[in-house]
């Protein structure tokens, strides 16, 4: 049985002594205990059994941490490992199926379990041909460049959503970031004037999305997918009218080199991995910071809150809710178009046509699996980057049994389902998200 | 502070009944109902007017445009029946939007439900369709789509009601999963071996497809979608369940303190509404596309969302606001052909003309 406490400041004045009252929680029904026990000796049984045994007898497991340096790979026998790890997760499930996890416990146990599964699989994945090794600081590496864009994105997102204007249009705001980024930089000759170009397209669409939200009062949800419509329509017909005709003028922006940080790159793994990056990426890191202390240590950020949670209390104490709402989902526009712009000028160059390709909405998804916080909508990020990027390394990779590409490709839709469902489970969005704000 | 309880909810809906309704400032001579069509007639030729500025930007003629748009949707039998056809999947699966949003919940699925409907029409057609009577393989068509869009619309259905997983972003992600597991049939499993260039996978046996009706374009795919579309605005209008949905999306805990069982009314709305999407993806293969190939949904689903918002989630307007969508999406065919424009540009028009009516519906709302 596990209790929670909860303070509380007696009606009679604060400074009579704080009461504690101790609230208990129901336990878990003996059903859900034992079903999700068995699902992890279940999983566990995977990990042993069937990736283990699979795995090709006294074959090690070579993983790479960084090329140059030798000392730096691990080297795994295959099989034992695989087993260990699933005595480990087996473990784990027995004992809440016997005796139950709290709450709190359940969580990293689901993480623990997770890694566990990861592990192993790549362990069994890198026993198809042997001498291979898996060049693990690659995996590290893609993943990281997948998850900018959505990082990038998510953070748009919660700064709308904490506001209270539910930003579905983040796709939107992304195109027309990358593509105003690719167009500008083109003419400018000049890739930070291209970053300026896409922010300022994404924040144009960010005050479309507040002018119909907060002004006109449209359902924020319809309004956004509209948004997107708009955005693909328009850049699409854009690209065709102007950029096409003229590409070697309008569409052939340079785009950044990494730039290699002094001191902070000399750090094995850690430092190809985070600190070889172009402006953007560095931008991005900028960004999280901020965004997180902002959001939860400064003035802005108790109202951005105040005004996404209760916009009445707000108002009454002299915030000015709309003002709040257009400058936080302008803001969360720009972010967005920072997002598109490492589309086009941060990696590939030229724009084409849906260019985003659906990451506006895997952004959207991280912000509501991480439960509308910075912090939570980056883990989402990175655990779709990295199962993206381990799915493109295994399918150079040959494994024991052939997986098809085209199956490897659903592998982080997949994984991402998989948390939301396992991990994260119900949320609660903040409490004036996508309701407009009528003053009386 | 009042000694008895009051209901303050009731307490304030009397004030604001009490307070003159504010004045708006367009013309008032007019009555209400008259104030909101010329606002709308005016939004609609604004955006009929912004995208004819877009079009001469690129060179050609509004007018040429317009008719272009016309011509290509409404004036003759085979453009209308174009424009139904393509309004099967785009309805039902607006439909399986709205099913969920009357129980409350958000379905952003419907893309990938018309595509594994799809996908089991064309697994069982091509492995029966040579062999039974055409109406028996229909049957089995239409069936098997129909429990498969139903399946996989369960699947957030479950994660929603046993885990509590979101389920806009279940269905969203099902969405890419479904089209990776189609892209691995055509692909792979299922291709064609005969085929050459586009992969896709075997086609439908002549006698699997639906056959037309006296000779026109129309197949019998749109008779069956009428019946559905009848029996989904019966359900939810007339019957117990239909109600029920409505009080469960109205408030979830006022419902479960009636005794309503919330979970297996939210888990039947999802996957009545992805049966629905299922049967339009089956339909079109069976009728229209007679193979499965990538890019068979165009984004169909998607549009079905706004059709179904559109409709505010009502059987009747939201087939309306799917046939608009339809004709506005084969226009683009149209202008591609005959005005030698980008299929893309009619995205903008689509989006200019559902802006209007959103607009609009909310300058109502404060007007009344």
């Amino acid at each position: 049985m596990e209790r929670v406490t909860a303070t509380e400041v007696p009606p009679h004045g604060p400074e009579a002594d704080v009461v504690v009252h101790e609230v208990v929680r129901p336990p878990l029904s003996l059903r859900t205990r034992l079903t999700s026990g068995l699902v992890l000796v279940a999983v566990g049984a995977v990990c042993a059994l069937l990736l283990g045994l699979s795995a090709t007898a006294r074959a090690q497991a070579d993983f790479v941490l960084s090329p140059q340096d030798p000392h730096l790979s691990v080297s795994l026998p295959a099989r034992a490992t695989c087993v260990v790890l699933g005595v480990v997760v087996a473990l784990l499930g027995a004992w809440q199926a016997a005796r139950g996890w709290s709450r709190e416990a359940m969580r990293w146990v689901l993480a623990v379990t997770l890694l566990c599964f990861v592990l192993s699989f790549l362990c069994w994945a890198v026993t198809g041909a042997p001498g291979t090794s898996f060049d693990l600081l690659g995996l590290l590496q893609n993943t990281i460049l997948t998850a900018v864009p959505l990082i990038l994105g998510a953070l748009a997102g919660v700064l709308c959503e904490r506001s209270g204007v539910i930003n579905v249009a983040i796709e939107g705001q992304m195109l027309a970031g990358a593509f105003a980024g690719a167009l500008v930089a083109s003419l400018a000759g000049n890739g930070y004037v291209g970053i300026v170009g896409a922010v300022v397209a994404g924040a144009l669409m960010g005050l479309l999305l507040a002018l119909f939200a907060i002004r006109y009062l449209v359902n924020q949800v319809v309004l956004g997918v509209v948004l997107n419509v708009f955005a693909l329509g328009l850049t699409g017909f854009m690209y065709d009218a102007l950029m096409q005709p003229n590409a070697d003028a309008l569409n052939l922006p340079k785009t950044f080199d990494p730039i290699a940080l002094p001191v902070l790159s000399k750090i094995p793994v850690l430092g190809p991995l985070l600190f070889e990056a172009n402006i953007i990426v560095y931008l991005m890191y900028l960004l999280i910071i901020a965004v997180d202390v902002a959001l939860f240590r400064t003035r802005w950020g108790l109202r951005t809150r105040a005004v996404g949670e209760h916009p009445l209390a707000a108002d009454t104490v002299g915030i000015k809710v709309l003002a709040m709402r257009y400058r936080n989902v302008m803001l969360g526009g720009a972010v967005a178009g920072l997002a598109g712009a490492y589309l086009t000028i941060g990696s590939v160059g030229a724009f084409s046509k849906n260019i985003s390709s659906g990451k506006g909405f895997i952004a959207l998804a991280a912000v509501i699996f991480g439960r509308w916080s910075p912090r939570g909508a980056i883990a989402a990020a990175l655990l779709f980057g990295f199962t993206d990027a381990l799915a493109t390394l295994l399918s150079f990779t040959q494994t024991p049994v052939t997986i098809p590409t085209n199956l490897l490709l659903m592998l982080p839709y997949l994984a991402t389902v998989f948390a939301v469902a396992g991990l994260v489970g119900r949320v609660q969005a903040p409490g004036a998200d996508g309701e407009p704000y009528v003053k009386e | 502070m009042t000694a008895t309880p009051v209901n303050e909810s009731s307490v304030t809906r009397t004030d604001v009944d009490l307070i003159a309704p504010e004045q708006p400032d367009l013309p008032s001579r007019l009555g209400p109902g008259s104030r909101y069509a010329l606002v709308s007639t005016l939004g609609y030729v604004a955006s009929l007017a912004i995208f004819g500025v877009l079009v001469a930007v690129k060179g050609v003629e509004p007018i040429s445009v317009y008719h272009t748009i016309i011509s290509s949707t409404l004036l003759n039998g085979d453009a209308v029946a174009q424009t139904a056809l393509r309004a099967i999947p785009i309805g039902l699966a607006a439909l399986a939007v709205a099913v969920p949003a009357r129980a409350g919940l958000i379905n952003v699925g419907g893309e990938g439900q018309l595509i594994m409907g799809a996908v089991a029409a064309t697994g069982i057609g091509v492995a029966i369709g040579a062999q039974v009577p055409g109406a028996l393989s229909w049957a089995a068509m239409c069936i098997s789509g129909a429990l498969a869009g139903a399946l996989w619309a369960a699947v957030s259905g479950v994660l929603r009601t046993w885990l509590g997983a979101s389920e806009a972003v279940t269905t969203l992600l099902l969405n890419f999963i479904a089209n990776d597991v189609m892209l691995y049939l055509i692909y792979q499993a299922w291709k064609d071996p005969h085929g050459s260039g586009q992969p896709q996978s075997r086609p439908l046996a002549h006698a699997a497809q639906l056959p037309k009706i006296f000779g026109s374009q129309l197949n019998i795919g749109v008779l069956i979608a009428l019946v559905v579309v009848a029996v989904t605005w019966f359900l939810l209008q007339r019957t117990g369940w239909g109600f029920q949905l409505r009080v469960v999306g109205g408030n979830t805990e006022a419902a479960r303190r009636a005794g309503l069982r919330v979970n297996s009314l939210l888990l039947s709305s999802m996957a009545v509404g992805g049966a629905l999407a299922g049967l339009g993806g089956a339909l079109n293969l069976a009728g229209v596309e007679t193979q499965l190939r990538p890019d068979i949904t165009l984004t169909f689903g998607y549009v079905a969302f706004l059709a179904s918002f559109l409709g505010r989630h009502q059987p009747v307007k939201v087939i309306g606001a799917a046939l608009l969508f339809s004709a506005v999406a084969l226009s683009g065919n149209g202008l591609q052909i005959t005005d030698g424009l980008d299929g893309t540009i009619v995205e903008i028009l689509l989006a200019l003309i559902v802006a209007v009516p959103l607009v609009v519906a909310n300058y109502r709302r404060r007007a009344a």
